[in-house]
């Protein structure tokens, strides 16, 4: 599991363009939108295709789009949970 | 006859030290590659940090020399953001591509999709200037910076209070762009430096050039640099067509070709286009000095924003660089400006420029 945070969180930086920041910068409960990350709506766009394209998930509903986007930990467990490759 | 209409502040992103300094081409920048590409400066002096982390290149050039345009002039208020471009932004739209080839269509990033249509500078301009009045983008390859201008005016000739919309142009080059219009002649075979690139006008093609320019464009003469005072586009140019645009434009001002004190040709080293100047060069008295901008700009759709820019800087200097010039005239003074540009063979303008007269 903390092998796949380090992972994502390496992902995410990459994939979100996030200037001078290290995974180590990312807490795994923090927030990633508003206050924490302060991430915003197209960047949920591009997590949900970071999601498709690394572990062939796709997330139809908003609402559980919303809970699975809330922290690197929470999206961590979903892949775990379900991912596909 | 439209009303002239003021510019009261000229920025330019280029390939050029256009930027960064007050003083005009401090150095010349030069390539030996066939291509010139725009001088980054530091972009986050204009834009939102959260947001340029997903900006291409061309977003942050067009970006930050709108705000600059906006900042020199110190107007707190627009009344419009006009922009035009020849091609959008290049790169996020072969991002883009690439990825729909290569992920067959699935899972494809918003972000270039979004940023890579045309009027992504324009929208980005007026959140951050927080203009929501008239916001337009023309997008009509080498005429879209004239479309914009020409637009700029007539909202401006219709206009019964002071009004000042920011009016600019944007082009980017990219490697892949570089590569397929070398397929159908656009660059030189042998590529000179680019400072030579006139040199070689008795052969096919020029150097590939990118940049932005933006004005602040009024209907006050008040603290503004210039005025312009007419704009004309022709499609299909042919040298008689330019030379009777011209006579045409200095007749209805009441001028004569020796009243004009600087002609900023377009002429790009390409053989096929060379003849479009080639009055202007054997017709211009002792009086009038002939620069040229290409061989620092490289060639590109919207290049007569640089050329705008390139007349404010020597309306407010009074001086041709060297580097600049083709034939040199004798007129003392640089109030009066006529810029001749050309995109390949279906477009060319011409734009009569004033230096305003403080009063």
């Amino acid at each position: 599991m903390e092998d796949l945070k380090l992972t994502l969180k390496q992902q995410i930086i990459e994939s979100l363009n996030l200037q001078g920041m290290t995974p180590a910068d990312i807490d795994d409960n923090a927030p990633l939108f508003g206050d924490g990350l302060g991430l915003d709506s197209i960047d949920s766009l591009e997590l949900m295709v970071l999601l498709e394209r690394n572990y062939g998930i796709k997330i139809e509903d908003a609402r559980e789009g919303r809970k699975v986007l809330e922290s690197v930990a929470s999206m961590a467990a979903y892949i775990e949970q379900n991912r596909k490759i | 006859m439209m009303k002239p209409v003021y510019i009261s502040a000229a920025t330019a992103l280029s390939p050029q030290n256009s930027f960064d300094v007050d003083t005009l081409l401090p150095d010349v920048i030069s390539s030996d590659n066939g291509k010139l590409f725009v001088k980054d400066t530091d972009y986050s002096k204009f834009i939102n940090p959260v947001a340029i982390r997903r900006m291409s290149r061309m977003l942050k050039i067009g970006i930050s020399t709108g705000m600059k345009a906006v900042q020199v002039s110190g107007v707190e208020k627009l009344d419009g953001i006009i922009t035009g471009t020849g091609r959008g932004s290049m790169r996020d739209m072969e991002l883009f591509l690439g990825d729909m080839i290569r992920l067959k269509e699935e899972a494809l990033n918003p972000t270039y999709f979004i940023q890579s249509t045309y009027n992504s500078v324009n929208g980005w301009l007026a959140m951050q200037t927080k203009c929501t009045g008239y916001n337009q983008t023309y997008v009509h390859r080498g005429h879209s910076l004239e479309m914009s201008v020409l637009d700029a005016k007539m909202l401006l000739h219709d206009a019964t209070e002071p009004q000042t919309y920011l009016v600019g142009c944007l082009d980017e080059m990219t490697d892949d762009y570089f590569i397929v219009k070398n397929k159908i002649g656009y660059w030189k075979k042998e590529l000179p430096n680019s400072l030579q690139v006139l040199q070689h006008s008795n052969t096919q093609g020029s150097i590939g050039g990118e940049g932005a320019a933006f004005f602040t464009i009024t209907n006050t003469s008040a603290n503004s640099i210039c005025s312009i005072e007419q704009l004309k586009m022709l499609q299909q140019p042919t040298a008689a067509s330019v030379q009777a645009s011209i006579d045409n434009i200095l007749a209805a001002h009441g001028m004569k070709l020796k009243d004009i004190d600087v002609v900023l040709c377009g002429m790009s080293g390409d053989a096929r286009f060379q003849s479009l100047y080639t009055p202007i060069l054997e017709s211009t008295t002792a009086h009038t000095t002939v620069a040229a901008f290409k061989h620092l700009c490289g060639e590109y759709d919207t290049s007569t924003g640089f050329a705008m820019w390139l007349a404010t800087k020597l309306f407010q200097e009074q001086s041709t660089p060297e580097v600049l010039i083709q034939k040199k005239g004798i007129n003392p003074a640089i109030n009066n400006i006529l810029i001749v540009n050309h995109y390949t063979l279906n477009s060319a303008s011409l734009m009569l420029m004033k230096k305003t007269i403080s009063e």
